[in-house]
């Protein structure tokens, strides 16, 4: 019965580790009620912000306080789904010696990482991200999606979101076989996607030609795509080249997190034992 | 030796470590080039495993018993050399070989910490795609033989150190492999415990004929399962072999030690060329090498020569044969 299992069929494997993941959410669920305030806190800034810039009414880039509020507050909400440490802890892995346990798996370890991360994003979206829709909505004056088109491919390009954090963080991650140590990594890289996904400030807002550099990089696609898609800002036919172009970003960089695997895989050295 | 289910060849590992230098400057310096050196953990180590051999891998910290167990189940990648088990290449086939192995490392754990022991061998059982039956039989298996029922509904880190070990055994058995690596299986045990893991390991060894590399510091581990030891010593393979051939070439001496009823002749002390020694009160001891002489001839002349009224050979320990072999080697 020997149960052979390669990389042919990794997603029935991987089951079972998103499965995990959310069980062990569970243990930790007192920490998202606190969550759900900071969220709101943010939001809260931001539309204050907002509001003082919108002072004499008009609109910025195209977009009234209203558009701006709601993006805002989309973006937060679905960080609170796509949010996930596959950097961390792998880097934690490394350093405690843990990653033997996952090679010792018949199951592909990016698939094992991401799977996990899926698990405890799908706990997060039903305890945490509706939650704080909801509330954000009764606090703020927000606006619907622009259509219930806009809202299909918003949800299908906040999924995407997912994967394709997933697939950074686990690239960021692997940086730690290199340096050993990863702490400074992960704050510089805090900063550097809430800067460039568009979540603190929307991507259409950054002067040329830095935008056009933005918008050829996988970073906007985290956050100003699917919050995009939302308000409707692109429709049609720019609609889905934005969705394919999120897409063909989240595909290569899974792939690139393979290939990068495959290569650091020879240095590493389990720390321990 | 039967079919080979592990072949290596030259197995060699070397790792690169970066110095630490004291004092500012040398911080400093470090930043832009680190002094570094090359440490072989394992060089050029050579044998093959048969299809259910029990064979014990022994050798002091840092000898390089881990590295080896870590290249042999796809962990590690070799710097150079060739391992084949269950026909895979274990870092190039990785996902598809492990599915075809156990492995325990003795210190670590496999399982979910936090949640209930049951739930970790549910998903192990999604993970190798166990049919619903082959999953009852295997943990009814486990029931019987480690007692498992008994605490499968506590989450792992509730468990004593024994109960985890028999977990972890249990899981790494769960997909019926051919062939079990264990690192340090019966580490931090007691001797209830242990004695435990290796009936349970002598079981599944004799039912299922499962080939088991093993590395252990406990020798009565080696003595009770592996016929066959192999030794290793800073990387490199000091001896592969059968335990009473390592006993024989590291410590080839026996003691015969008997109680007379009368005082001896001083001139009946010695036989063969070897001094016969009082060491207590009408106790004497002959001190043997195996290799010049069988015991049982130098007993059968002593019951002759003497008025014996008791008599016992002792075999030297396998702890003072590795004890030698871990502070002089094996010339």
């Amino acid at each position: 019965m020997s149960a052979v299992r390669g990389e042919g069929t990794p997603w029935r494997a991987a089951l079972p580790f998103a499965r995990i993941g959310f069980l062990n959410m569970l243990a930790f669920r007192a920490r998202y009620y606190v969550g759900v305030l900071t969220y709101l806190f943010n939001v809260a800034v931001y539309y204050f912000i907002w509001r003082a810039v919108f002072r004499q009414g008009g609109s910025v880039a195209g977009m009234t306080l209203e558009d701006m509020v709601t993006y805002v507050a989309v973006g937060w909400a679905i960080r609170s789904f796509y949010f996930n440490e596959i950097d961390r802890e792998l880097g934690t892995q490394v350093q405690e010696g843990k990653l033997a346990m996952n090679l010792i798996r018949p199951v592909d370890f990016q698939t094992v990482m991401i799977a996990d991360a899926a698990g405890q994003s799908a706990f997060r979206a039903v305890l945490f991200t509706i939650p704080i829709a909801i509330v954000l909505a009764l606090v703020f004056p927000l606006k619907p999606p622009a259509s219930p088109l806009a809202a299909l491919l918003f949800l299908v390009s906040a999924t995407l979101s997912f994967f394709l954090v997933a697939a950074l963080n686990f690239l960021v991650g692997l940086v730690a076989i290199r340096s050993k140590s990863i702490l400074g990594i992960l704050r510089a890289k805090y900063l550097v996607f809430e800067l460039l996904s568009g979540l603190l400030i929307p991507t259409t807002l950054f002067p040329q030609p830095l935008r056009s550099i933005l918008f050829a990089s996988p970073f906007p696609h985290i956050n100003f795509t699917p919050a995009a898609l939302y308000l409707g800002q692109a429709a049609g036919t720019r609609a889905l080249g934005l969705l394919a172009l999120q897409a063909g970003w989240t595909a290569g960089l899974l792939a690139l997190g393979q290939y990068a695997w495959r290569r650091s895989r020879r240095r590493i050295t389990i720390q321990g034992g | 030796m039967t079919e080979p289910i592990v072949r290596v060849e030259r197995l060699t590992k070397v790792f690169r470590s970066y110095r630490r230098e004291e004092g500012l400057r040398a911080a400093l310096k470090s930043l832009v080039r680190r002094k570094s050196s090359e440490v072989a953990a394992v060089a050029d180590v050579t044998f093959t495993i048969g299809r259910g051999e029990m064979v014990g891998y022994i050798g002091a910290n840092g000898a390089g018993k881990s590295t080896t167990i870590k290249m042999l189940t796809g962990i590690l990648t070799p710097t150079s050399g060739d391992v084949v088990g269950n026909g895979f290449v274990p870092w190039r086939d990785r996902t598809r070989y492990v599915a075809t192995i156990g492995v325990v490392f003795g210190q670590r754990t496999q399982l979910w910490w936090d949640i209930a022991v049951v739930e970790s061998f549910r998903l192990l059982k999604e993970i190798y795609g166990l049919s619903e039956a082959e999953y009852r039989e295997r943990m009814a298996l486990f029931d019987k033989v480690l007692g498992l029922g008994a605490y499968l509904h506590q989450p792992v880190r509730k468990l004593s150190l024994g109960e985890r070990m028999r977990c972890d055994l249990a899981a790494s058995l769960l997909h019926r492999p051919p062939l079990l690596f264990l690192d340090e299986p019966t580490i931090g045990l007691d001797i209830v415990a242990k004695a435990n893991v290796r009936e349970f390991l002598e079981e599944i060894n004799r039912q299922e004929g499962t080939t088991v590399l093993l590395t252990t510091h406990d020798l009565a581990d080696i003595e009770t399962l592996c016929r066959r030891v192999i030794v290793i010593d800073h990387g490199k393979l000091l001896f592969d072999g059968a335990l009473d051939e390592l006993r024989d070439r590291i410590l080839p001496i026996t003691s015969i030690v008997f109680d007379v009823k009368r005082a001896p002749d001083a001139r009946d002390l010695e036989w063969n060329g070897r001094p016969i020694r009082e060491v207590g009160l009408h106790r004497y001891r002959l001190d043997l090498d195996r290799r010049e002489a069988a015991p049982a001839t130098a007993v059968k002349e002593i019951v002759n020569r003497f008025d014996v009224s008791d008599l016992k050979i002792e075999e030297p320990e396998i702890e003072a044969v590795v004890k030698r072999i871990y502070q002089e080697g094996i010339s």
